[in-house]
């Protein structure tokens, strides 16, 4: 690939090398890629390709082993301020991981309010103003459980956006929805990248990866083989491995 | 020494002479024997005279303080319904006792089986408590008697006397539990298997108005005691029951002060014990407690009820006694239950975390705390702990904070099984989420973990937490006051079983019930892990 050996401080994101163990399983083999500001990328792969393990490197819920890890010129390892990473580096769970003790507004407000300090009204302020903006704002007095699952993940993506991220990490988040659902998650993650914030996005729906994507990154046993724009990758994948894929894909 | 003086000698007359009159014929010749010989001792070590005029070294931070199990009237009983109105002969006397050596008693009761590990525990300088003068006891600790006395069989009245004990041969008799009356029947049914006879069917019972009570309802044919009591009970139990016999076991003759092996205490107490008997003191006391037989007269003047005796149960039921003896109830399970919960969620926070030496250590408490019961556990703090360390012999170390002590401990190693659950039930996912939003593992565990493991582990909580109510019966063991100890004062001092185990009920109940409807308000709260009752609250 065409990066250069060191890392881009330019870039949003960038990354040179990364690699992750699991005792002597090779979970990310010298991963490399940069990221700009806005781009909206999705990781595509097998089950056990290394997706998910990758963007939580990001934010690091899982410290990578060795190679470099550089957000806005920052470069992220264990002396990083923890919580300043996970203000600007948010993430959105394929089972939403609501908080289902809290309402919808004390999800989206209790990590402001515990992390940052915000006081309980601007809090809400801004929580309502994030779950206009992932239209649920009729919702904001109801516990998770009485929401449906596409609601809930808007709820999951209005909480992250309360805490300001410049990016935001998608761990499959549309696996649990149904179609309709689907779309209205595309049409968030646009406006996603009009804010002027950068997405990273692991799933398994072509056809979402295909709406969304930038650039398609392509992993397969910790490695990523391909970093192509998405119809480039969906109809002449330059890999064997990519081109095996996808037919699966499509057959299943 | 007077301890290894012969008892016999004091006992050569006969068993059915009156135990009054037996008192005032005391001053045996033996007796005098003894009394000499600190002298003589004194003549061959000087040192030992430093001591003569010393106070019993079980006199103690300038008091005297007592073991007795008042529920044996009228040697010592609880009179009226104020349980730390101690009354009987034996109060009298360890009273008298206390102003002939100038101090104040300090009373303690307890079961009667925690009598003589507590005089071991130092933590009594002496047991009094109707506990007969007996070799067995002589070899661990010394005794002074005080009162002669015989062994009666009893069972209800219009039963035909037997001649021996052997006559029981089949028979069910009912005796108190920690007494030696048990050994003794043991030894009976040895001769009788010899003889290729049935032996006598033992029942032990841990109060004495139990005992009774089980020839009152049939259940035993007789029961063994001491004359001294029946001619009390009598009073209570209005002629329904009948001395059958009055076997002669020797070591049944006497009841004794007993303290601690110490000869130099046991000659004290011995010349205590003789002026007072010489004062004409004890058989005072005796006369004044109807130790004689003289109330075999009274026994048919009056005819018990056996119906349910409303005023008693009433008045049972709002008496300050009961009051006071559910509230404590009510202090103790809260204050055992809330340390329990304290320490047992740091305990499963580590028992559910990585594998440690902390861990290994915590999972042997939990294996501890729940194999062994309860009963011992209590009677483990309160007797045994005092002989490792001695700090647990002073005074601030109450029944209440044993109690409270061992609860705590034991509650909390079954309460660490709840919070382990509850804390797994919670999914990792929302440990993720509070992670990827930056929140530290404090606020995590405050504001994500904490509220929805509660929710999972309320109602076994509350489960256990009646449990744990019921429990502090146990602590009766251990003397505190608790209700269960209150209810079996007033039943053995009036005999109405049925009235004040009605209002102990009531009061169990009633706590119990408070606390179910409280977990339902509780419940009320976690609308949020239902969703149709959650939709249905917020409509």
């Amino acid at each position: 690939m065409q990066l250069s050996t060191s890392p881009d401080p330019t870039a949003r994101i960038s990354i040179r090398g990364l690699s992750k163990f699991y005792k002597d399983y090779l979970a990310l083999d010298r991963v490399d890629l940069d990221v700009r500001k806005g781009e909206r990328i999705v990781v595509l792969g097998p089950s056990g390709s290394g997706k998910s393990t990758f963007i939580r490197c990001l934010n690091r819920i899982e410290p990578h082993d060795s190679g470099v890890l550089m957000i806005d010129g920052r470069v992220i390892d264990d002396r990083t301020d923890l919580t300043a990473l996970r203000g600007s580096v948010g993430m959105v769970f394929q089972n939403y991981n609501l908080f289902p003790h809290l309402s919808v507004l004390d999800n989206c407000t209790l990590a402001p309010r515990l992390v940052r300090g915000v006081g309980t009204s601007d809090a809400k302020a801004t929580a309502r103003r994030y779950l206009s903006q992932v239209n649920i704002a009729e919702q904001a007095d109801k516990f998770p459980i009485q929401l449906s699952g596409g609601q809930q993940q808007r709820v999951a993506i209005a909480r992250a956006l309360c805490m300001n991220p410049e990016i935001i990490l998608f761990d499959e988040p549309t696996a649990a929805l149904d179609p309709e659902s689907i779309s209205g998650i595309v049409g968030i993650m646009r406006d996603l990248t009009e804010q002027g914030i950068t997405t990273v996005c692991v799933t398994h729906e072509m056809g979402f990866a295909r709406h969304i994507a930038d650039r398609i990154v392509f992993m397969d046993r910790g490695a990523v083989l391909e970093i192509t724009p998405p119809e480039e990758f969906f109809t002449a994948p330059r890999t064997e491995r990519a081109r095996t894929f996808l037919a699966q894909m499509i057959r299943h | 020494m007077p301890s290894t003086c012969p008892p016999a000698l004091a006992l050569s007359r006969s068993r059915r002479t009156p135990a009054l009159q037996r008192i005032t014929r005391r001053a045996a010749p033996w007796r005098r024997i003894c009394l000499a010989a600190p002298f003589v001792l004194a003549l061959i070590l000087p040192a030992a005279r430093a001591h003569a005029d010393d106070l019993p070294s079980f006199v103690h931070d300038g008091q005297l303080t007592l073991c007795t199990n008042p529920t044996l009237p009228p040697m010592t009983f609880v009179n009226g319904s104020d349980t730390n109105a101690l009354a009987g002969m034996d109060i009298d006397l360890a009273r008298r006792l206390a102003a002939y050596w100038h101090v104040p008693l300090v009373p303690q009761t307890m079961d009667f089986e925690g009598l003589f590990p507590s005089l071991s525990a130092q933590r009594c300088g002496m047991v009094i408590s109707g506990v007969l003068r007996q070799a067995g006891r002589l070899r661990n600790y010394d005794a002074v008697a005080y009162l002669d006395s015989s062994v009666v069989a009893v069972a209800r009245v219009g039963t035909p006397k037997i001649r021996t004990m052997a006559d029981l041969s089949g028979q069910t008799v009912a005796v108190q539990s920690g007494t030696s009356y048990a050994a003794q029947i043991e030894r009976e049914n040895d001769r009788l298997r010899a003889a290729g006879r049935l032996p006598i069917i033992l029942q032990q019972y841990p109060t004495e108005d139990q005992v009774v009570q089980q020839v009152l309802i049939g259940r035993a044919h007789a029961f063994v005691s001491q004359d001294v009591e029946l001619y009390y009970r009598q009073k209570q139990l209005g002629g329904k029951v009948t001395i059958i016999l009055t076997p002669d076991y020797a070591d049944f003759h006497q009841f004794a002060v007993y303290i601690r092996n110490d000869a130099h205490d046991t000659e004290l107490l011995q010349t205590a014990i003789d002026d007072l008997t010489r004062q004409g003191e004890l058989s005072a006391m005796a006369r004044k407690w109807g130790i004689s037989g003289d109330h075999q007269s009274v026994f048919t003047d009056r005819k018990a009820s056996s119906r349910f005796d409303f005023a008693t149960f009433f008045s049972a039921l709002f008496s300050t006694a009961f009051l006071k003896g559910a509230a404590l109830t009510l202090v103790i399970a809260i204050l055992s239950h809330l340390t329990a919960i304290i320490i047992s969620v740091p305990m499963a926070m580590k028992l559910n975390g990585r594998d440690s030496i902390v861990r290994r250590l915590l999972g042997l408490y939990v294996a501890i705390f729940r194999g062994a019961p309860t009963l011992l556990q209590l009677l483990f703090i309160w007797n045994a702990l005092p002989q490792f360390f001695p700090i647990f012999r002073e005074h601030w170390f109450t029944p209440f904070l044993a109690t409270w002590l061992s609860l705590s401990i034991n509650e909390s190693a079954y309460q660490v099984e709840i919070n382990r659950a509850a804390l797994r039930a919670v999914d990792p996912g929302q440990v993720l989420a509070a992670d990827a939003l930056g929140m530290t593992t404090a606020q995590t565990y405050r504001h994500v973990i904490f509220p929805q493991a509660l929710r999972i582990a309320l109602p076994p909580t509350i489960n256990e937490f009646i449990s744990l109510l019921k429990t502090t019966s146990l602590a009766s063991v251990i003397s505190l006051q608790e209700l269960l100890a209150v209810t079996q004062i007033q039943v053995a001092r009036t005999f109405q079983f049925t009235e004040y185990y009605a209002a102990a009920l009531v009061y169990y109940l009633a706590m119990v019930f408070f606390f179910l409807f409280l977990q339902k308000r509780i419940e009320r709260r976690f609308v949020w892990a239902d969703r149709d009752k959650a939709s249905a609250d917020a409509a």
